[in-house]
Parts: structure tokens; C-alpha cells; sequence
């Protein structure tokens, strides 16, 4: 215990700067995924079939596993940044455009009518009250998407993707010195378990934030 | 969904049929080490999802009865921790701490698919209308013929959809388990990437998402059959 309390004391830079780039790869893809799902969610909610074959294509990806669909798109992407950032927005779509679909479902019809009676458009309808209304849920998706990603970059260090995966396969490579490796193993790995934890409470605060105030 | 699967192994064997190989591309690309590696990776899945059923349905049972209504709450919320641990780092450190090969890879899943199903026992047992425990408590049940009877088959479809959850996070963690020489299809993955084949990779990839595809499919039958008459 206390030769992993050095070990953290000596390699801290390290695993900050780790850290920030698992961070940056997780931030960047959930982005892109909450304005690919949220568009997604908005452009098929009103309707059946299409809303069913995006749900059943984003639960396709969910399914498919990682360390392959990384094997997938290193062939036409490379190693690096570019696959895991992909097959990480990939992994993410799937809560996002789900909740979009059942936050906008679940606004009530009336509120829509009297808005529509107050002379408002489709897009300001859109704009202004169901986004708004929907919005907690939407931010549901997203926390449960970076949950997701969070552990799945960790993976994508295989591929030389950014992020504190890199430690742990450091780890797995020194297993001939168990020392190394578990110091290397368990920085990696509490690592990400504290950026989950950071990352949750970015979301309080940010559901905080955002939230429309008539329904806070 | 089996006609799909069935047309992408097609189209991969038709592909790889169509190349030349070379010696490191026929030591991974050819019938008897698929197969094995295959049934390793069903092997792995299996027990491991198996294992869990024993170990999360019980604690679920037992953390929902009324004696232990204290604990359960700060039980969930170390759980909803737990979510956030990565599988590649519970395996590495069961490799480092334990050691390496089939059981300690087989573990790291267990520790790692277990949450989903315990979870769900849990939700599943808590929604069940307490009318209905009590008016089959007034017909004179015991308290452990009430469980078996009423609660259990009441939850058992919440139940059934954290057993499908835990079987694919097993099916898509066990590519991993060929990092600590627990085999797998994953070894014909890393061979790929590792020795630059690409050929080798995309046939490892594909062969392990048509493996968990398939298994989602056959849950998804077993969800639907195994569901009790009547709900």
C-alpha cells in the first residue's frame, strides 16, 4: 500500500496528463454523439418504423465488441486518436437517442396544443418547449453514455488511443514484475474510476445549470 | 437476424478464400484454430454468465428481504461505483495480483457482469405490489413459499433482462480475456493488429461481433420464452 502511495507521489504528472487526454476523448465523443442522438431522436420520435430501425442500429453498435470494432476501424482510420474517438461515439448513441425519444414522448400534448394555439411554429415549438421539457432526461442519456465510454477508451489504448488504458496494458506487458505492474494496473484503474466520479458530478452541475427553471 | 449473420460469414469466407495467405495469416485464418477459438470463447461466456446467476440472483434474494432493508441502499450506491471500474482494468489486475489463463479471466468477468443482474434481481423483487405479498401471506404462504411463488415469477422478467445485459457484456469482455492468455476470439484480433495483419484482424473482429450479435439474438428468444404465462 504505501509502495503504491510513492508510486502515485512520483507519477503523478503522469498520470494527470493521462488522465486530461481520457478525459478530452471521452468529453469530445460524447459531444459528438449528443448532437448526432439528439438529432436522431427529434428527426424520428414522431414516427414508428424509423424511430425502431435507428434504435435497433444504435443497440447493434452497443453490441458489438469493443477490442473488434476497434479491429474494424483501424483498417480504414489508422491507429490513434481517429478509431476510438469514432467507435466511442458509436458506443454512446444509443442512450442519447433513446432518452431524446422518450423525453419528447413524454412531454405533455396539451403544453404542445397551447403552445401551437399561442401562434408558435413547428421549430419554436420544438425550440423553445419540448427540447426544454425533454432536456433532464436527454442529460440522463448522455451521464449514461459517459459511464459507458469512460471504461471503453480504457481499451482503446490498444489501438494507441489516448487515456489511462495506456497504463494498464503498460501493466499487463510488466506482469514479470508484479511490483511495476500493479502499481502501473491500479494508477490506470482508479484513474478512470475517478474521472467517472469527476465526470458525474459535471453533470450535476450542469443539469443544474441547463435546466429550464419552470421545472427544476 | 441469423440470415444476416449467416450472409456476413459468407461474404468473409468468400473474401478470405480470395487472398493469398502468408505463414503468419494461415497460423490464425484456418478452420481448427477459429473453432477452438471460438469454443473457448463460448466457454468463457458461458461459465462466467453461469456463475454469475449463482452468485447475483441469491445476494439479490437475500439483500431485498426485510432484514436487510438497512444495507441495501448503501449496497446500490457502491455498486453504481463499481459501474465505473473499465473490464481491461479488473482483468489486468487479476492477472497481476492472481495470475493468468482461463479461471482468473473468467473471475474478472464475473466481478465485472455481476452488477447488472444483482441490480435488476433487486428492482425486480422491490416493484412487486405489496397488496399481493400481503393478500398471499393471508392465505396462509410462508414467508419462503411467498418468495418461490409470487415475488420470484413476478420478477422474473426485470431478472431476465439483467441476465441478457450480463451475457453481453460477457460475450464482448471475454476478446479481452486473450490479454491475460485466457484465449478467446480476441487472440486472433490482437495477432492482426499486433503483427500488423489486416486480414487477420477484420477476420477476428468480425468473427467476434457475428459471436455477440448471435448470443444478444438467442437471449432475446430465451428472454421471450422463458417469461411466465400470465404477465
Amino acid at each position: 500500500m504505501s509502495e503504491f502511495i510513492s508510486y502515485l507521489e512520483s507519477h503523478w504528472d503522469d498520470l494527470l496528463e493521462l488522465g486530461i487526454a481520457h478525459a478530452l476523448v471521452v468529453a469530445v465523443s460524447v459531444a459528438i454523439a449528443t448532437v448526432i442522438g439528439v438529432a436522431l431522436g427529434i428527426a424520428t420520435y414522431r414516427t414508428e418504423r424509423p424511430r425502431e430501425l435507428v434504435l435497433a442500429i444504435t443497440g447493434f453498435f452497443l453490441t458489438i465488441p469493443s477490442l473488434a470494432l476497434f479491429g474494424l476501424l483501424i483498417s480504414p482510420l489508422g491507429l490513434g486518436w481517429p478509431p476510438v474517438a469514432v467507435a466511442l461515439v458509436m458506443y454512446a448513441l444509443l442512450p442519447i437517442v433513446r432518452n431524446t425519444v422518450v423525453g419528447l414522448r413524454e412531454v405533455d400534448p396539451a403544453i404542445v396544443e397551447s403552445a401551437q394555439g399561442m401562434g408558435m411554429g413547428r421549430a419554436r415549438r420544438l425550440l423553445r418547449i419540448e427540447l426544454p421539457l425533454a432536456w433532464p432526461v436527454i442529460m440522463t442519456g448522455m451521464r449514461v453514455s459517459t459511464v459507458i465510454v469512460v471504461g471503453i477508451a480504457a481499451i482503446g489504448a490498444y489501438v494507441n488511443g489516448p487515456g489511462l488504458g495506456e497504463d494498464i496494458f503498460r501493466g499487463l506487458r510488466r506482469i514479470g514484475n508484479p511490483e511495476t505492474a500493479l502499481n502501473l494496473v491500479l494508477g490506470g484503474l482508479l484513474g478512470i474510476v475517478v474521472l467517472a466520479i469527476l465526470f458525474d458530478l459535471v453533470y450535476v452541475l450542469l443539469s443544474r445549470l441547463t435546466t429550464s427553471r419552470g421545472i427544476r | 437476424m441469423p440470415a444476416l449473420l449467416a450472409a456476413v460469414l459468407l461474404a468473409l469466407y468468400l473474401w478470405v478464400g480470395s487472398q493469398t495467405l502468408d505463414s503468419i495469416e494461415r497460423a490464425r485464418v484456418n478452420l481448427d484454430f477459429i473453432l477452438s477459438a471460438t469454443s473457448r470463447h463460448v466457454q468463457l461466456t458461458v461459465v462466467s454468465t453461469v456463475l454469475v446467476l449463482l452468485i447475483a440472483i441469491p445476494t439479490g434474494v437475500l439483500l431485498t428481504r426485510s432484514f436487510a432493508r438497512r444495507i441495501s441502499p448503501p449496497t446500490i450506491a457502491v455498486f453504481n461505483i463499481g459501474v465505473a471500474i473499465p473490464s481491461i482494468g479488473l482483468l489486468a489486475l487479476f492477472s497481476v495480483v492472481w495470475d493468468i489463463g482461463f479461471w482468473p479471466a473468467v473471475l474478472a468477468l464475473v466481478a465485472y457482469s455481476a452488477l447488472p443482474v444483482l441490480r435488476n434481481t433487486m428492482v425486480g423483487l422491490q416493484q412487486v405490489d405489496p397488496t399481493v405479498i400481503e393478500s398471499a401471506r393471508g392465505m396462509g404462504m410462508s414467508k419462503l413459499g411467498v418468495l418461490a411463488r409470487i415475488e420470484l415469477p413476478l420478477a422474473v422478467p426485470v431478472i431476465l433482462a439483467g441476465v441478457r445485459t450480463a451475457l453481453v457484456i460477457n460475450v464482448g469482455t471475454a476478446a479481452l480475456a486473450t490479454f491475460i492468455n485466457g484465449g478467446g476470439l480476441g487472440e486472433i484480433i490482437i495477432t492482426g493488429i499486433g503483427q500488423n495483419r489486416q486480414l487477420v484482424t477484420v477476420v477476428g473482429a468480425v468473427l467476434t461481433a457475428v459471436l455477440a450479435l448471435l448470443i444478444d439474438y438467442l437471449a432475446g428468444l430465451a428472454e421471450d420464452f422463458l417469461r411466465p404465462r400470465g404477465l
